[in-house]
Formats: structure tokens, sequence, C-alpha cells
């Protein structure tokens, strides 16, 4: 794991995949991106309820550049639309999450999960077949028994890969509301599903019931005043979780404490800045992802216009914060009109949680080190399309004088918008979903 | 990328996005328009401030001009449940004349108003602007001290005795105390240039230059060159008259649908008289000012209310406030005719309902059966009438999603 963060490496473009055209077919729009353990499988949902997974192929000592290109690995239709006729509501086919389990055999596997249903998929490989039958030809057609002459033990012979994915488990009719979390506890064993207003556990055997541990549901629903946003299991205490809400706040909750952890154990929040208060005050405290630290000690919140890192042991602040586009404040209503104040952007940290990395407008995305706390604007662009070249870092400037090469709050395309981000678990590598196009980028390689 | 920052109009948009948000894929999310409803609640606050504040100065310049022994008669006349006369009442004028026993039943009335309406801004202002103790209770007492000079409660001839009212008047006026039901975020300050009107510019402060006999009853409450920090510019920049002074026949109830047990509750709310009858023509309202934002009503057609009319028609006699016509309902043709029944006495869950099929159109048809009168097909959404209609139902959109 190379040392230093988001400045002092210099980020390359390695690849970008999807389709060319700025004319963006709804289907294909990316909704989740996430690296699996090893950092060798990275996967991608779309609004069409498809997964691709994209494999990093074996470094190849002998070419310049030292890591490996992520290539289509399998792709396979994950949610399809459904229709709830008792409440006369369609059940939208998106991916809205996916989250990979640690590899325990040859196979992979991995949870995807639209607003209703969550499935436990299983990637496995095929490289060999059996050739040889006596009653079947190779195409499959059945031979004339009398032809049959001699006898021959079929033998497995290699085959081009193929990856076949299959449905293991489906985890259906346990959320009322949009499921807008999963978690994988990290026992292996459980996970956990978030809604607007509950969050169940399951066991990953068990299809058939799942328990509620959380429901923030007030008995009359005019009194409702806060949902759920997301939740997450801590990374190494398998009692413990989070849950962010629309109000600002996480709350983190121990199993152990009682079977409904409606009452928190701690809860995180910092009191809001009244020279700050707008009519969009309670949308952009709203928080939209929440991410623990690969070391369980710090945890960080993403709200609207800006990202926060706790540490779990503080409640009442954050340790840092970080402005991700500060000059939004003053368009919020123009945001608010275009629906763009409603973008729910998602936040990563690096292998080393030294560098948080999350996006923003105009196909920008923004890396806050840590321990330099320098920060970083890059932009993700088929301009800049050849291999390795290096990313030119961007600015924008807020009002007066802009200078050379900043860009101006008003010319940022709010529809290219990256909410999307995902960091490599061990190298610096990122993926990082513009509308329809995935864009991978490496650190410079000497 | 400049946008109106009005609340009218951000009242408008927020409607248009909920109702837009019902023909979407997917359902109607949840999180989305509870967001919504947030900015709803702000923007109707701040409308709801400046409508008090343009209300109250007219009214103020009226009491200058009437002699005192006039007001008494407004006072004597505006018995509880005939806010008729109260449209462009300071907060004084309300809760009948100067005998206590005419008192104590309208503070009482008044003070459940206001109970039910500023649930939401209590707890804020009051760790804003520091104020003493919750005007409600003290009102209720009918004791002058506590701040209540926004409130109907003080006495009329306390009112007209400015040297009484002395402590009050550097006091902002202020939102009663919060009832118990659990609330969402407090009322948030708007940015100084939200709020254009300010209660503490001079002109507000005429009244306790006028001679004391003629002084408005206002001037009790009203704030001259109050010191309350600009920092938390309010919503309620106070000297206002409290809105559910206005609403006292307006109370209506919000119907809510349980995604979860499919079970319709019914909850109790207030509207805001004036901004439920909302313009000039508002038979209950008798001189009902049009505030700013309704002139783009004007063009509506408006419809008759013969139930309303009745019910007014003594408030009418109250003479120099009547000064208009009964014109018939601010809701144009477009909306549901449930709309005649608007009147609460008759049928508040189907005049609610109607409210929320009109702007959720016809997808409640859950509700719909449940209310055999409600059956009419629900209109196109207007969505500048549907702006008049939420301006109306102050408890309506004080809360999440009604009726999700």
């Amino acid at each position: 794991m190379r040392a230093g963060g988001g400045n002092d490496i210099q980020w390359c473009f390695s690849q970008v995949k999807g389709a060319v055209d700025d004319d963006v077919a709804e289907a294909d729009i990316i909704s989740t991106v996430e690296f699996n353990h090893s950092g060798e499988l990275l996967a991608t949902g779309d609004k069409g309820g498809r997964v691709v997974i994209f494999q990093q192929e074996q470094e190849n000592k002998i070419q310049s550049h030292s890591r490996g290109e992520y290539n289509v690995y399998s792709t396979f239709q994950s949610h399809e639309p459904e229709f709830d006729y008792l409440k006369s509501l369609e059940i939208e086919e998106k991916i809205n999450k996916i989250r990979w389990l640690p590899q325990k055999n040859a196979a992979q596997f991995l949870l995807s999960t639209n607003d209703k249903t969550i499935k436990l998929w299983k990637i496995s490989e095929r490289d060999k077949r059996p050739e040889g039958y006596n009653l079947k030809e190779e195409d499959g057609r059945y031979r004339d028994p009398t032809t049959v002459t001699t006898l021959r033990v079929p033998v497995f012979r290699p085959m081009d890969l193929m990856v076949e994915a299959s449905p293991r488990r489906i985890f259906a009719n346990a959320h009322t509301y949009h499921i807008n979390s999963i978690s994988i506890n990290s026992d292996y064993e459980t996970y956990l599903s978030a809604d607007d207003l509950r969050i169940n556990l399951w066991h990953l055997e068990i299809t058939d019931r799942s328990f509620n541990i959380v429901d923030i549901k007030p008995a009359n629903m005019e009194e409702l005043t806060e949902v759920i946003t997301a939740a997450e299991f801590h990374p190494n205490s398998c009692n413990t979780f989070v849950y962010s809400s629309s109000k600002g706040t996480i709350r983190l909750c121990d199993m152990r404490a009682s079977a409904l952890c409606d009452r928190h154990s701690k809860l995180f929040e910092e009191p809001e800045d009244p020279s700050n208060r707008s009519f969009f005050s309670e949308i952009i405290s709203s928080i939209s992802d929440v991410k623990f630290s690969h070391s369980g000690r710090y945890m960080m919140t993403r709200d609207y216009l800006s990202v926060k890192i706790w540490d779990l042991n503080m409640e009442n602040r954050p340790v840092e914060t970080y402005q991700v586009h500060e000059y939004l404040r003053s368009k919020l209503c123009s945001l608010y009109e275009n629906d763009c104040i409603f973008d729910k952007f998602e936040c990563c940290w690096n292998g080393s949680d030294s560098v948080v990395m999350t996006g923003s407008y105009n196909n920008f995305f923004r890396m806050f080190d840590r321990n330099t706390k320098r920060d970083i604007t890059l932009e993700a662009s088929r301009e800049n399309n050849k291999p390795r070249t290096v990313l030119k870092p961007r600015k924008v400037c807020a009002s007066g004088k802009r200078k050379k090469d900043e860009i101006s709050v008003d010319s940022l395309d709010f529809n290219k918008k990256i909410l999307h981000t995902a960091w490599h678990p061990k190298e610096n590598i990122i993926a990082v979903a513009t509308t329809n196009n995935l864009y991978i980028f490496q650190d410079k390689v000497n | 990328m400049e946008c109106a920052l009005d609340a009218q109009s951000l009242i408008s948009i927020s409607l248009r996005k909920i109702h837009s948000s019902r023909t979407q894929r997917g359902g109607i999310k949840l999180h989305k328009n509870l967001l919504v409803s947030y900015v709803l609640r702000n923007a109707r606050q701040l409308y709801l401030s400046e409508r008090y504040a343009e209300l109250y100065r007219r009214q103020q310049q009226q009491q200058q001009q009437q002699p005192p022994h006039h007001q008494h008669q407004h006072l004597a006349y505006a018995a509880p449940g005939m806010p008729a006369s109260a449209a462009d009442f300071g907060p004084l004028q309300l809760g009948g004349g100067g005998d206590a026993e005419a008192r104590e039943p309208a503070a009482r009335h008044q003070l459940h108003q206001l109970h039910q309406l500023h649930q939401l801004h209590l707890q804020q202002q009051l760790h804003q602007h520091q104020h003493p103790a919750p005007r409600g209770c003290a009102a209720a007492a009918g004791a002058p001290a506590g701040g209540a000079g926004a409130l109907s409660e003080l006495p009329g001839c306390a009112a007209l005795q400015p040297p009484h009212g002395a402590p009050h008047r550097g006091q902002p006026l202020e939102p009663l105390q919060p009832g118990p039901a659990p609330l969402p975020l407090p009322l948030p300050p708007a940015p100084a240039a939200l709020c254009p009107r300010d209660p503490r510019a001079p002109a507000a402060c005429s009244a306790p230059s006028a001679p004391p006999g003629a002084a408005p009853p206002a001037a009790t409450a009203s704030p001259p060159a109050s010191p309350a920090p600009a920092s938390s510019p309010g919503f309620y920049r106070g000297a206002y008259p409290a809105p559910s002074d206005f609403g006292v026949h307006c109370s209506s109830q919000t119907t809510v649908l349980d995604l979860d047990t499919h079970v319709v509750t019914t909850v109790e709310n207030g509207y805001l008289h004036q901004d439920c009858c909302a313009s000039a023509h508002c038979p209950c309202c008798g001189q009902g000012a049009p505030g700013p934002g309704l002139a783009s009503a004007a063009g509506c057609k408006r419809k008759y209310y013969p139930g309303q009319e009745e019910e007014d028609d003594d408030e009418e006699d109250a003479g120099e406030l009547g000064a208009e016509p009964p014109g018939g309902a601010p809701f144009a043709p477009c909306k549901r005719a449930r709309f005649e029944d608007f009147c609460p006495d008759s049928s508040p869950d189907a005049s609610n309902i109607s409210n929320l099929i009109s702007i959720f159109g016809s997808g409640f048809s859950g509700l719909v059966s449940r209310q055999p009168d409600s059956s009419e097909q629900p209109p196109p959404l207007n969505g500048q009438l549907c702006a008049k209609q939420a301006l109306a139902s102050l408890g309506a959109w004080t809360r999440a999603i009604v009726a999700f």
C-alpha cells in the first residue's frame, strides 16, 4: 500500500466503461459501485436492474503499467420490475446497493437489493465441460443406440471461461418502505437491511424470516419527523451498527442491549449553526451516506454540502469536517427547483483510512487527505482519455473574478453528477461512476 | 441560476413536487416528500409572518383613526367563534370586550386555537428570543404580565392604556407554548433577506406615540426598536396578530393513510382562516385583506359559499369592518366541488380529504370510498390554488407526509 494521500499521488486515467453517446438510456444509469474484499472484482448496478462485474487482469510484469485492467467478468439481470397489486405500486428494478461477501471458496457471493427485495447471488466460473458422451453427439443430439459400437468414458475438457450467476437466496417481503442500505456483519453470517423507517436483521441462510431491530415509525404517521437514510455494521464488532437519519443524526446501536434497538447507545449530532439557517436547512443536513473506517475507530457521513468524520468516542461533534462544494450554499433554491438538492452522494475511505473521497457536480469528485489537510478536485471526463494521463486538478470559482482554468459556479453542469465512488481496499485504484459511465483511475506508476 | 426565493413560489414548487411524486415510478418516496414538507412548512411560516405583518400594520393604521369606544364595540362584538371582524384586528381586539366573563371563554377558546396552531414555533422561538413564559398561559390568566401583548386575552381597556402595556411593548410578540405533541423541527429563523417586513420598523412603532385614548390596542404588543437579536431574525418578528385569532371556525382535520396497516386516522388541525379565505371576498373575514402573493388569485373565479354566507350574516353588521361584500370562496372552480362543504362544522373529514385528494389526485381512492360524499373526480392540479390551500391549512402541512 502506497503511503501518502490524495495529493501526494498523482491520479491517472486508466479506463472508462459504458456507452459514449450523450443520450443516456435510463436503464444504463449506474446506481451503485462496489469493490470486493480483495479488490479483484468491481461490481456495478444500474437502474435497469442489471449487475455488471469487472475483474482485474492478473498483473503482468512485462507490461509498463503495473496494475491490471478491469474487464467485464459477468453480467446478469439481478432484479426485474415488479408490481405490488395490493398497493398499486410499481417496484423499481433499480439496484440500490451491492455488497460483497468475503470469499470462502471458488465462487463469489454478493448481495444486491432494489427497493423491496434482497438477493444473494453466487457467481461461479466454469472453464471445463464434459465431452465424449456415448449417447449424445457433441451438439447434444441423441445418437441412435444401435450405432454405438464402443463405449468411452466422458472426460472434462477445457472450454472458454463461462461465468454464471445464479440467485441462491431471495429475501423478500420484509420491507414496507424503500430499502436504502444493506450491510454484511463481520460474522459473515448475518446482514442488515434498512428502509426509511425500519432495519431488519437477516441470516444469510434463512429467507423466510428476519428480525426487526430498529423501528422508528411513529404511532401516528403525522408525527413523522425523520427517516433512516443509511445503516452499516461495524467492521469489527458484530454487535454494533449505526444508522443515519434525515435530520443529520447518527445513532450507534448495540444489539446486545436489547432485541429492539430503538434506544441508541450513542447519538452523534452536531448542533446546527443558526447563522446558516434557510428554507432548505433540513434538506441539506440530511445524511445521504455513512461509512465506517476500515479500522472501525471512525465513521464518515455525507450530507449535501459536506463530509464529516466522527470519532466513535465523541458524540457531540465531528472531529473533521470537509466542505465539498460550499459554493452551492447560495444556490440552494435553484437546486431545490431542479431537484438536485435531493441527490444522495456517497463517500468512501481509502484502504488506510487516510484519504476520503466523494462526488460532486460537473463530473467532479473530491478527495480530502486527513493527514495533510489538503484536498483536490478532479474531473471524470472522456477528454482525459489516454491511459496514464495525469488528471489535472480542477477549481471552481465561487464568485468574483474567475481565474484561468477555473470554472464558475454558474457553468457547472448539474446533470453530470458523481454520486457513487469506490476505492480499492488495498491499492490506489478508484472507480468513479458518472451518470452512465464507469471511470477507473489509478495512481501514477513510475 | 437565480430563482425566486419567495414563500409563495416555494410553496407552489413544493406542492408540485409532492404531486408529481405520486406518479413517479417506484411509488412515493417517503424521504424526499418529508424533506419537501419541511420546505413547505418553512415557506409557509415566512409567508404567514409576512401576511401578519401586513395585516397588523394595516390594522394599526385603522386603529389610529378610530375612537376608543368604537373599538370597544368591536371588541364586544368579536366574540369567540366569530372572527369575521377579527381579520384585521390586533390580537387584543379579539376575545370580547372589557368584561371578564366575555374575556374568559374567549381567552380559553383563543388559547386553544393558539395551542393547536403554534405548536411548531414555540420551542425555537423561546430558545432564540429567550423570552419569558409562554403567553398563552399568562394570557389565559388574564395577566398582562408575561408579555402577552400579542394575545387576544388582554382586556381591551388594557389595550388602550399604553402605560399598562409598557412592559410588553418592548417585547416582540411570540407564539404560544407548544402542545404536547411531538413536532418537526422548530421554526427556523429566516435569513434577513427573506423577511422584508420588520415589525421593528418605525411604522409599527407609531402606536405608542398616539394619544392613550386612541392608541391602537396593538400598541401593547408592538416592539418598538426592540433589541431583539439581529442574529436571529425570526419568521415571526412579533407584533403580529396570532394566526389562530382568525382561525376559529376554520379548524379542520387531517387524514392520514398508514402504508403499513392501511388505517386511516384523522387528526385535529387548525386552519388559518385568513388564508383559507384568502381573498378580499371572504364572507367570513369582513375586511379580508389580500396579503402579498394573493394578487395572483385575483383572476380566479370565486365560488359562492352559501353556508358561510349565512353564518356570517350577523357579523356583517359589524359594519365598519365588514366593508367587503361576501364574495364567495377563494377557491376556483377547478377545485373539487367538495369545497362547498368546506365549513368544518358540517364535515371536517370530507373537507380535508377533499383538500388532500384535490392535491394528490385520484390516488387516494381508498380514502374517497370511506367518505360517501367525496366521490367527485379530482380536479387538475392547479399549483397556484393549491398554494392557497396549503396556506389555509396550517396544521396539515406542518407535518410530514400526510396521507402517505
